[in-house]
C-alpha cells in the first residue's frame, strides 16, 4: 500500500473533529456490517502505526492519531446496538461527531430498558398495571391494560409479547 | 546499524528464537542444534551464569540456585495469588522486592524478575548472533494474549535489559497466525489454541490477505502446561506419602526430581500411550535407607487426571467464541500452539470441541517465534506486508467513588485506541484527585489489577461537581496502557500526562543495565566476552520509557503530597509520595494544605437512564495526543517515576488488589 502524501495525513488528522465515523471510514450511511469490516481493513493498511514507522515524527503523530479514531469509529459502527445509538446521536445534531464507546454502550442499555418498559409515561404506566396483573394472575385484567398500553406505543415488540402471554394464560384459564 | 531484528518467543518453560527467511521465517537452533532453549538460569556459586538446556540439567543437583518458569512471576504483584503458589512449588527462593515486586533471592544476591527473563532474552540473542553472524540488536518479543499491561511493561523492560530495542509486544497467538496465514492470500476464520507452560490463550482472528484482525482474545494466566505436570506431581507425592509416609514435598531435591520426572511423562505420552516412570533414589527415609518410585502410568490415567484442566479452557473458549460472535462450526482452522498440544489427547479433546481436526502443518514449538520474526521484519521494512489489528484483552477501569471502577475500555476493544471521559470532584474545594487505573472484568476496584495511580491537582478549587477533569487513556499496539488527565477550564496548564505500570523505576531500570549481571551469563554461542561487549555497546537509547510515570508539569509538591498523606483516612496507604525533587521549572506548587478526598466522581450524565441530555464530553477537534514537548520530558531520568511514588508506602492495603483476575 503506497503512503499516502505526508501533507494529507497532517491535514487529515486536522479535520478529525468534523468527520463522523462514516465519512472517516468512506462509508454510506446505510452500509452493512461487512462494508464496515472491509473499509477498516482498508483504513487500516493505509493508516496503520506498523505500516507508517519510516515517516517524519510529525506524520507519525497524526497517523497516530487518525489510527486511533478508526479503531473507535469500527468500534462503534460493527457493534448494532453502540450503531444505532451513534446514529440518533448524528440525528440529533448532538454536540460532536464521536462518541465514547461508554457512553454508546450505556445509551444501547438505556434504550433496551426503554424497548422493555415503554417510552411513554402512559404505555409504561399500563404496561406496569399488566405486570402486577400477571403476578397476581389476573390475566383478563392483564390483557386489557397492555391493550391499552399498545394504543400508546402500538409498536413495541416487548408489550405484544406479553398481550400474546397473557392471553394464553386466560385461554388456559378458562379451558 | 544492523538492520537484523528477530522474533523471540520468551516462553514459561521453553524459549525459541526466529529470523525472517524470504515468504516464512527459520528458526535459529542453539550450539546443540536444538530449536527450543529453556527458559531456566543457573547461578553458579561462583558467580557464573547459564542459561538454557544446560542449567536445566542443574534443576536437580541444585534447586534453590536454578530459576525456572521466571514468566509466572514476570509483572506481578509478591501479594497475588499466583505468586504464593509460585513460592509453594518453586525451590528457588522468592522474596518481596521494592514497591511489592517479586525479587528472586541466589545466595547473597537479589534479581528482579525482568533481570531474570533479560538472561533468557540475551541467550536467545546470542544464539540468533552465532547463527547469523551479525549483531543483533532489534527483536520483537511475544507475550500471551491474556497478559496485562504490569506483565507486558516487565517484558518490555526485560527486552531493554537484555540489550535488545523492542521493536512490538506481540501476543503469542496473533504471532502464530500470522505465521500461518503469512504471503497466503487467505480468507479465512481460524482459532489459535494456545497452551503454553503456564498460560492459556484463545484468540479468534478473521485473516483477510495481508489484514489479520483478532475479533476477539481470553485466556486464563493461571493454566498451563505445568498445571498439567502438577497434577502429576501431586499422584506421585501423594502415593509415596502413602506408601512410605515420608513427604516428598518438603524436599527441594525430591520435588525437582518428580518436576523433571513429571515433564519427562508428559512428553513420552505425546509419542507412547503408556509410559515407565522411573525415579530411583527419590529420597532418603529418616531411617537412612533410600526409596525409589517405579510406577506406569497410561494415557488414559493421564486424562483422567487433567480432565478438568482441559474442560477449564473449553470454558474460556466458550466466551471467546460469543464475544467474536461465532460459534465453532464458522471457523475454517484451528492453529495449535504450545508443547504440551503434542499430547495426542490434548489434540483430541479440541478436535472434539471444534468439531475439526486442528492444522497438522504448524509446528506448535515454534510458529510463535516465527510469526514474531516475521512481524519484526516487517516492521523494519516501510512497505509493510501484514498488518496486524489486535485487540485489549482486558477491560481498562478507573476507580470511582464507593471503590467501584467504571469500565473505559471494554476487553476485545481494537488497539490502539484512545478514549477520554470526565469526571468531576466529589467534595466541597476538593484540590486534588486519586486516579487509580484497573484492568480487570470486575465492577468492584479491589478484585480488578491496579495498574497504577496519579494525583491530580492544581485545579481551580470549586464546590462539588463544579470541576471537569477530562482523563484519556491510550492502549498502543503493544497492549500498553497510557493515561493523562486535564482540567477543562484551566485547559493545557493543567494537564498531566503519566504512564503507568508498577515494576522497575527508572532508575533502577538503568542500575541494572549499568551492573550489567547478565554479562557473567558463559554462552556457549559467543566467545566468553564478547557478549560483554555487545552489551555495553548496543543498549539502546533510552526512548521507551513510557512504563516510567512522569507527572507533569502539575506535580505535587513533597511538602502538598505528604498533607495528602495525612489527609486522605478513606484510603489509607494509597498516596504517592515523592523521594525526589521533581526536576522541572514549569511546575507550579500548590502551597494549599487543605485535606483532600481523593474519590473522582463520573459525571452526572453517565450511565443514568434519564441523564444523557447532558449531552457528550465537547471535544475539540485534533486534541492533542502525543506532544513532542511531553516526549522529551517522559525520557527525562529526573523526573519522578510513578513507581517510586506509588508503592513505596502504601502498606498492606494493596494485597486486597492484586488479586488475579481469572476469566
Amino acid at each position: 500500500m503506497a503512503d499516502l502524501a505526508s501533507n494529507e495525513v497532517v491535514a487529515l488528522a486536522g479535520i478529525l473533529g468534523d468527520l463522523d465515523y462514516y465519512q472517516l471510514l468512506h462509508l454510506e450511511p446505510d452500509a452493512r456490517t461487512s462494508d464496515i469490516k472491509r473499509a477498516f481493513h482498508a483504513s487500516s493498511r493505509t493508516f496503520h502505526p506498523d505500516g507508517n514507522r519510516h515517516r517524519d515524527v510529525d506524520v507519525r503523530k497524526a497517523i497516530d492519531q487518525i489510527s486511533k479514531r478508526i479503531t473507535e469509529a469500527y468500534s462503534v459502527l460493527r457493534n448494532p446496538r453502540r450503531r444505532d445509538a451513534y446514529d440518533r446521536h448524528l440525528a440529533e445534531g448532538g454536540s460532536g461527531v464521536r462518541m465514547d464507546l461508554a457512553e454508546a454502550d450505556a445509551i444501547a442499555s438505556r434504550q433496551q430498558t426503554e424497548a422493555r418498559h415503554g417510552r411513554t409515561p402512559l404505555g409504561r404506566q399500563y404496561s406496569s398495571l399488566a405486570a402486577e396483573n400477571l403476578a397476581k394472575g389476573q390475566f383478563a385484567a392483564a390483557v386489557r391494560n397492555l391493550q391499552t398500553a399498545l394504543t400508546f406505543e402500538p409498536d413495541s415488540a416487548f408489550f405484544k409479547e406479553q398481550l400474546e402471554e397473557a392471553r394464553k394464560k386466560l385461554d388456559a384459564e378458562e379451558s | 546499524m544492523s538492520e537484523i531484528a528477530i522474533g523471540i518467543d520468551l516462553g514459561t518453560s521453553n524459549s525459541c528464537v526466529a529470523v525472517r527467511a524470504g515468504e516464512s521465517a527459520k528458526v535459529l537452533p542453539n550450539t546443540y542444534g536444538e530449536n527450543t532453549t529453556a527458559s531456566v538460569v543457573f547461578f553458579q556459586e561462583s558467580g557464573a551464569i547459564a542459561v538454557g538446556n544446560a542449567a536445566r540439567a542443574n534443576i536437580i543437583h541444585d534447586p534453590v540456585r536454578t530459576v525456572s518458569s521466571a514468566k509466572r512471576l514476570i509483572g506481578r504483584f509478591y501479594r497475588s495469588a499466583e505468586v504464593k503458589k509460585a513460592r509453594a512449588i518453586c525451590a528457588y527462593e522468592i522474596v518481596e522486592g521494592e514497591g511489592q515486586n517479586v525479587e528472586v533471592q541466589i545466595g547473597e544476591e537479589r534479581f528482579s524478575l525482568p533481570e531474570i527473563s533479560a538472561m533468557v532474552l540475551r541467550e536467545m540473542k546470542s544464539i540468533a548472533e552465532a547463527q547469523i553472524d551479525e549483531p543483533v540488536t532489534k527483536a520483537v518479543i511475544t507475550v500471551p494474549a491474556y497478559f496485562n499491561d504490569n506483565q507486558r511493561q516487565a517484558t518490555k523492560d526485560a527486552g531493554r535489559i537484555a540489550g535488545l530495542e523492542v521493536l512490538r509486544i506481540l501476543n503469542e497467538p496473533t504471532a502464530a497466525a500470522l505465521a500461518y496465514g503469512f504471503g497466503r492470500g487467505l480468507n479465512q476464520r481460524v482459532a489459535v489454541w494456545d497452551l503454553g507452560g503456564g498460560t492459556f490463550d484463545i484468540s479468534v482472528l478473521e485473516i483477510g490477505g495481508d489484514v489479520f484482525e483478532v475479533l476477539a482474545t481470553c485466556g486464563d494466566t493461571f493454566l498451563g502446561g505445568d498445571d498439567f505436570d502438577d497434577r502429576l506431581i501431586d499422584l506421585l507425592a501423594d502415593e509415596f506419602l502413602k506408601r512410605h509416609k515420608i513427604s516428598l514435598r518438603n524436599d527441594p531435591y525430591a520435588l525437582e526430581k518428580l518436576k523433571v520426572a513429571a515433564e519427562g511423562a508428559k512428553r513420552a505420552l505425546s509419542v507412547d500411550s503408556e509410559v515407565e516412570i522411573r525415579i530411583p533414589d527419590v529420597i532418603t527415609g529418616p531411617d537412612g535407607q533410600t526409596h525409589s518410585i517405579e510406577r506406569t502410568l497410561t494415557s488414559s490415567e493421564y486424562a483422567k487426571l487433567v480432565s478438568d484442566l482441559l474442560q477449564r479452557t473449553f470454558t474460556v473458549c466458550d466466551s471467546a467464541l460469543s464475544q467474536a460472535g461465532m460459534v465453532a462450526r464458522d471457523l475454517d482452522g484451528v492453529i495449535l500452539v504450545g508443547g504440551p498440544t503434542r499430547l495426542p489427547l490434548i489434540r483430541e479433546a479440541v478436535a472434539s470441541y471444534f468439531q475439526q481436526e486442528p492444522k497438522a502443518d504448524v509446528d506448535p514449538d515454534e510458529v510463535v517465534a516465527m510469526g514474531a520474526a516475521i512481524h519484526a521484519a516487517s516492521l523494519l521494512n516501510p512497505e509493510s506486508e501484514a498488518y496486524l489489528l489486535d485487540v485489549t484483552p482486558l477491560s481498562l477501569r478507573v476507580g470511582v467513588a464507593g471503590g467501584l471502577a467504571e469500565t473505559i475500555i471494554e476487553r476485545n476493544t481494537p488497539v490502539p485506541i484512545e478514549q477520554t471521559r470526565r469526571f468531576t470532584t466529589f467534595q466541597d474545594y476538593q484540590d486534588s484527585v486519586d486516579i487509580r487505573v484497573y484492568q480487570g472484568e470486575s465492577r468492584e476496584a479491589r478484585e480488578g489489577e491496579l495498574l497504577g495511580q496519579f494525583t491530580f491537582s492544581g485545579f481551580e478549587r470549586a464546590r462539588r461537581g463544579e470541576v471537569d477533569i477530562d482523563i484519556t487513556f491510550e492502549i498502543n499496539a503493544d497492549g500498553i496502557v497510557k493515561v493523562k488527565a486535564q482540567d477543562r477550564a484551566t485547559g493545557q496548564q493543567a494537564e498531566t500526562r503519566i504512564s503507568l505500570s508498577a515494576g522497575l523505576s527508572e532508575n533502577k531500570l538503568e542500575q541494572i543495565i549499568d551492573d550489567s549481571r547478565a554479562d557473567r551469563i558463559s554462552s556457549d554461542n559467543n566467545e566468553p566476552g564478547e557478549s560483554a561487549r555487545d552489551l555495553n555497546a548496543i543498549v539502546p537509547a533510552p526512548e521507551h520509557r513510557e512504563r516510567r510515570a512522569v507527572v507533569e508539569p502539575m506535580i505535587p509538591a513533597p511538602e502538598a503530597a505528604a498533607a495528602g498523606d495525612n489527609a486522605v483516612a478513606p484510603a489509607p496507604g494509597e498516596q504517592m509520595t515523592f523521594d525526589d525533587e521533581p526536576d522541572t521549572d514549569e511546575i507550579e506548587i500548590p502551597l494549599d494544605t487543605t485535606p483532600f478526598d481523593d474519590e473522582l466522581v463520573p459525571e452526572p450524565d453517565d450511565g443514568e437512564l434519564d441523564a444523557f441530555d447532558g449531552g457528550l464530553p465537547e471535544l475539540e477537534p485534533n486534541r492533542p495526543a502525543l506532544q513532542p514537548a511531553a516526549d522529551q520530558q517522559d525520557s527525562d531520568p529526573d523526573h519522578i517515576g510513578l513507581k517510586d511514588v506509588l508503592f513505596e508506602e502504601s502498606g498492606g492495603d494493596l494485597s486486597s488488589t492484586d488479586t488475579e483476575v481469572e476469566s
